[in-house]
Order: structure tokens, then C-alpha cells, then sequence
């Protein structure tokens, strides 16, 4: 990394039908209390608008709350990423996914799942670990 | 200009063609003031001057993103490619940062024709300056006719917003309390345009009356081609808001696309020739005033900068008993350092890095403690890569008599 004040950016959202933002908004104070700049959005966000929000803003790492039934919708939005070229950002989900749906979350990409319980450290410590890497990434690709 | 690695040289290349990745990572290198990026920037400012560029700036909770949302609806309507680059504090503590949410909670963030970018102002105004100029730059030569930057106004300083937009507005919320904290501020001075936001809102046209009235009575300057409106807007209603952009529209007529690309930018070794073209006093002592600043031999010696200009500088300090020789006159090396800090900025104010390769100083008179010096520097020839400059120090007596003290003449090497 030769960038002299790399600061992590990382967009916090929630996708789809799912209104609770209570854990997303713990999550991105403590982002932003752990020195990275978070782009926080409202729920109900659409797949495009999240990857047009990833691609403008240029973030690391895409933090996805979900406390609803359709975790499904996450790989669709790793396909959309890949598509955008954005296959550098690095996504962790954080919130209730039962064990039967987790293989294909991380088959589609995803790097990690916070489960409830997890501490807001452990949570900030992993996602300033995958910023770093996704810097690095841009900067080989040099996009 | 500097060979530009190939990495950047690419991604300069994909800025020019509108490839909205490449802007994106040019923006962060900006923002993280990679190694790199100001020659980038520089290649690119070559490509801007199209765009119209609005700096909008207010006290918190004026109403600025919601004014930025409607201006950003109302030019895609018109068909235009808009950009907007949000600036929002960051935690003085830890550094960290909540961007942007508000404008991108808004309807239009989605349009293919729109850009959105925050960035978290981190403290040091020179560094976010300098980024915020290359961002909007980069904007510009990519294509995007419209650019929005939206700032906190207070602490900005005119230069800055001077230097990152063309046509500025300063958002003022109805109620005189606020009013007053605008022009404490000091950003009623830099506004081309007055917008009184919430005009729904009982005081808004208290408020307005207020401006005006205090807009006539502000120091008159002759040479000013534009006179700054004051205006009502209320944003969730769309009210004013065509007239806003008419008036916008029309100072960038006036005044052409681009003004800002001829105002310095916060950083010396940026100002690829354009530095010439300023006339500001102001300008030129703010820009001078930054450099001394990370200078840490004149903040050792309590050296500041008087005024500047292309070619010259004057720097001024007062003697104490730090600066004094061991028979109680001033060190001859206190009035070399004076004469020199002048000497560097003079030399380096054309925006090409000139290092000295050589000087010498003569000493007239003696300097006590309480002393009030000053140093003139001025271009005596200049060519492609040598420099030469004379520098006057000078006592200041009562009534502002000025004593010759020392002669000092300076040669530097020019890097191209
Ligand atoms: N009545 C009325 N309220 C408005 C208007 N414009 C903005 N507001 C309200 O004023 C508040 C502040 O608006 P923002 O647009 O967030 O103001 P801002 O200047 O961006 O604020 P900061 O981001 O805190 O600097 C919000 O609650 C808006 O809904 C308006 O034209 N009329």
C-alpha cells in the first residue's frame, strides 16, 4: 500500500424488503468510530442503486444487514457487482442466516457472516482487514 | 510535467473517456493524496474548463442538500451530466466518517447521468482543497457539464472555495441569528449568488431584506462585472429553484466557464502557469501563507507572509531575544532565514519547484530585540531554469519609515 492516508471506505446498506436499520447504524458508528469513512444508506435499498452507490463512491467493502428471510438476494447482488467490474469489493453480511443458506452466500462470494453476538471490535477489526486487501487489489489492477 | 506512472497515465486516459470506474478510483487517489496524483490531477485540469461548477456552502441545517437534490433533479431534466461532490466533516476524533447520506437519500441519485461522490474533510483545509479542486477537475474533463460541491461553510476560506468552484452560493436559513453567524464566517464576502433556503418558512423574506440590506453596504468594488443576487428558494416545493439555476447559469455566462481554473490552487507546485493570471492580493497571501505554514523554519522564527505576487513575496517578523547573537545583537543568520523565506516563496510562486543554488547577504545596520522587520523579494531575471531574485530587508520605524538592514541576492535552479 503506497497511498499515505488510506482511509477504509465502506458503504453500510441493507437491499430489499427488510426495515430494520438499528444494527446497521450501530455498525456504521462503530466504522466510523474505528477511523473509516462510511457511506450509510436507508433500507429497501435495489441492487443497482447499491452498485452504483459501491461504484461512485469507490468502496472497500459493502457491509449488507439482514435480519429478513431472503438472504438469496445477496448473491444476486454479488452477480451484479461482477458485472459493474467491481469484483475487488470485498462484501461481509452481518445478521441471522440459517446454516442451510450460508454455502451458497459464500459460494457466491461473500466473505464473511457476522452472527448476532458478534462484537462490534471483532466486526470493525475484519472489515478493516478486507479493506486493506481490496485497496491492494485496486491498486495491482490499477481500477 | 512529471512522466506520469502507467497506471495513472491509464486511469487518466479512462477519465477522459467518461469511464465511470476510473473516475472513481481517480477521485480516492486524490483523496488519499497518492503518490502520483498531482501530476494526474494536472493532466487533467488540462482537459476541464467546460463544466459550470457550483460550490454551495452554508451553516449545518441551512438546507444544502436538499437544495443540491432539486438543482440536481432540475439539470437532468435540462439533459445535463451531473456531478456532485459532498463534503462532510470528519470525527475529530477518530477520523472516521458518515458521508453523504443525505443527498443520496434522495430521488435522483439513481439517474445514469448523475455522479455522487462525498469525501470527509480531514482536517488540514490546504489537503482537502487540493483534492477537492483535482475531483471536480476530473469531473470536468470527464464529461460532466454540472458540477455540485456542497460544504460546510464555516472555517472554508475564501480562497478555497474561490479555487474549487466558478459560481458560489451561500445558503442562508431564515432568522437573523443565523444570518449574522454567515457573515461572521466571512462567506457573505465570497457569494455570487445569496439564496435564502426554507422561503416557505414565516422569516425568509426578513431574512432576505437583511442581505440586501447588508449587501449595499459592503465595501464596493469597481472592478466587479457580476453583483450578487439574493435570492429565495424553497427546495420541497421547488420554489426559486429555476430562477437559482438561471442565475447560476447566467454568472457562468459572465464570467465563462472555468473562473476557478484560473484562481491558484492551495498547493505551489500545482499551479501549472495559471498563477499569472491573478491578481488577488488576497489570494496571493493565502497561498503564500499555506506554504509558510508547513515551513518549520518560519514557524521557529515566527516568520509570516505580508503579500505576494507572481515573482515577489514579502515576509515579515518581529526580533526577540530567541534570535540574538552572543553580544546581544540580532544573529546575522535570523536576517539570512528572513531574507531567504522570502527569497523561496518569490522564487517558487510561478508553480515550477525552484531550489536555491546559491545566495549571499550584506548587513548594514544593527537589529535590536523589538525590532520589526520585513523582507521584499522580487524577480530580478528568470529563464527556463535559472532564477535570480533580490531581496530587501528593511526596519520598520514609527510611522511606518522603513531602514535598508541587508541586501540579499538569490539564484535558483528551475525544475521543468
Ligand atoms: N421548510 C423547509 N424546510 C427545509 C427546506 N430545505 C431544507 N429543509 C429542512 O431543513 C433541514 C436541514 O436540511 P438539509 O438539507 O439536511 O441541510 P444541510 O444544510 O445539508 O445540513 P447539514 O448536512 O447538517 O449541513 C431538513 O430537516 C430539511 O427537511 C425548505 O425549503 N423548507
Amino acid at each position: 500500500m503506497t497511498a499515505k492516508d488510506f482511509r477504509p471506505r465502506v458503504l453500510v446498506t441493507k437491499i430489499g424488503l427488510d426495515g430494520h436499520d438499528r444494527g446497521s447504524r450501530i455498525v456504521a458508528a462503530a466504522c466510523r468510530d474505528a477511523g473509516m469513512e462510511v457511506v450509510y444508506t436507508p433500507p429497501w435499498q435495489s441492487i443497482p442503486a447499491v452498485v452504483k452507490l459501491a461504484l461512485e463512491e469507490d468502496v472497500d467493502v459493502i457491509g449488507i444487514s439482514s435480519l429478513a428471510t431472503d438472504h438469496l438476494i445477496v448473491p444476486k447482488l454479488m452477480a451484479a457487482l461482477r458485472e459493474a467490474g467491481l469484483d475487488r469489493v470485498r462484501v461481509v453480511v452481518g445478521g441471522i442466516v440459517p446454516d442451510n443458506e450460508q454455502p451458497q452466500l459464500f459460494q457466491s462470494g461473500v466473505r464473511q457472516i457476522f452472527h448476532p453476538g458478534t462484537t462490534l471490535d471483532e466486526i470493525t477489526t475484519q472489515i478493516s482487514t478486507y479493506a486493506s486487501e481490496a485497496r491492494l487489489a485496486a491498486a495491482e489492477t490499477g481500477v | 510535467m512529471e512522466v506520469l506512472d502507467l497506471d495513472h497515465a491509464g486511469l487518466v486516459a479512462g477519465v477522459l473517456d467518461g469511464d465511470r470506474r476510473a473516475i472513481a478510483r481517480m477521485l480516492t487517489l486524490f483523496d488519499d493524496a497518492s503518490p502520483g496524483s498531482r501530476e494526474a490531477a494536472g493532466s487533467l485540469a488540462a482537459h476541464a474548463g467546460r463544466a459550470l461548477v457550483v460550490g454551495i456552502t452554508g451553516v449545518p441545517g441551512a438546507g444544502k442538500s436538499t437544495l443540491v437534490n432539486a438543482l440536481l433533479g432540475a439539470w437532468l431534466e435540462r439533459g445535463h451530466k451531473v456531478a456532485i461532490l459532498a463534503i462532510d466533516p470528519s470525527s475529530p476524533i477518530s477520523g472516521g466518517a458518515v458521508l453523504g447520506d443525505r443527498i443520496r437519500m434522495g430521488e435522483h441519485g439513481s439517474h445514469p447521468n448523475a455522479f455522487i461522490r462525498s469525501f470527509s474533510a480531514r482536517g488540514e483545509l490546504g489537503g482537502l482543497s487540493r483534492a477537492t479542486r483535482a475531483a471536480v477537475d476530473c469531473f470536468d474533463a470527464a464529461g460532466f457539464d454540472r458540477v455540485i460541491v456542497e460544504t460546510v461553510g464555516a472555517g472554508q476560506s475564501e480562497t478555497a472555495i474561490t479555487a474549487m468552484a466558478d459560481t458560489r452560493v451561500v445558503l442562508c436559513p431564515p432568522g437573523l441569528g443565523d444570518g449574522i453567524q454567515a457573515i461572521k464566517a466571512g462567506i457573505l464576502e465570497i457569494a455570487d449568488v445569496l439564496a435564502v433556503s426554507k422561503a416557505d418558512l414565516p422569516r425568509a423574506g426578513e431574512t432576505a431584506h437583511e442581505l440586501r440590506e447588508m449587501l449595499t453596504l459592503r465595501r464596493a468594488n469597481p472592478d466587479q462585472a457580476w453583483k450578487t443576487r439574493v435570492m429565495l428558494v424553497s427546495a420541497p416545493e421547488m420554489k426559486g429553484i429555476a430562477e437559482l439555476i438561471e442565475a447560476v447559469e447566467e454568472h457562468g455566462r459572465v464570467n465563462g466557464h472555468g473562473r476557478r481554473l484560473k484562481s491558484p490552487a492551495l498547493d505551489i507546485r500545482q499551479g501549472h502557469g495559471t498563477l499569472e493570471n491573478s491578481g488577488d492580493a488576497d489570494v496571493w497571501r493565502e497561498r503564500l501563507s499555506a506554504l509558510t505554514e508547513r515551513d518549520g523554519l518560519c514557524a521557529t522564527l515566527g516568520i509570516s507572509v505580508v503579500a505576494g505576487g507572481p515573482g515577489r513575496a514579502e515576509v515579515a517578523m518581529t526580533v526577540d531575544a530567541r534570535h540574538m547573537n552572543f553580544n546581544g545583537g540580532c544573529h546575522g543568520g535570523t536576517i539570512f532565514a528572513l531574507a531567504d523565506a522570502a527569497f523561496g516563496l518569490a522564487s517558487n510562486s510561478h508553480g515550477a519547484l525552484a531550489s536555491g543554488i546559491d545566495a549571499h547577504i550584506t548587513f548594514q545596520v544593527g537589529v535590536r530585540p523589538g525590532d520589526r522587520l520585513i523582507a521584499r523579494a522580487y524577480e530580478y531575471s528568470r529563464s527556463k531554469r535559472i532564477g535570480v531574485y533580490r531581496t530587501e530587508v528593511l526596519r520598520i520605524e514609527k510611522e511606518n519609515k522603513e531602514t535598508p538592514v541587508s541586501a540579499f541576492t538569490g539564484t535558483v535552479y528551475i525544475k521543468q
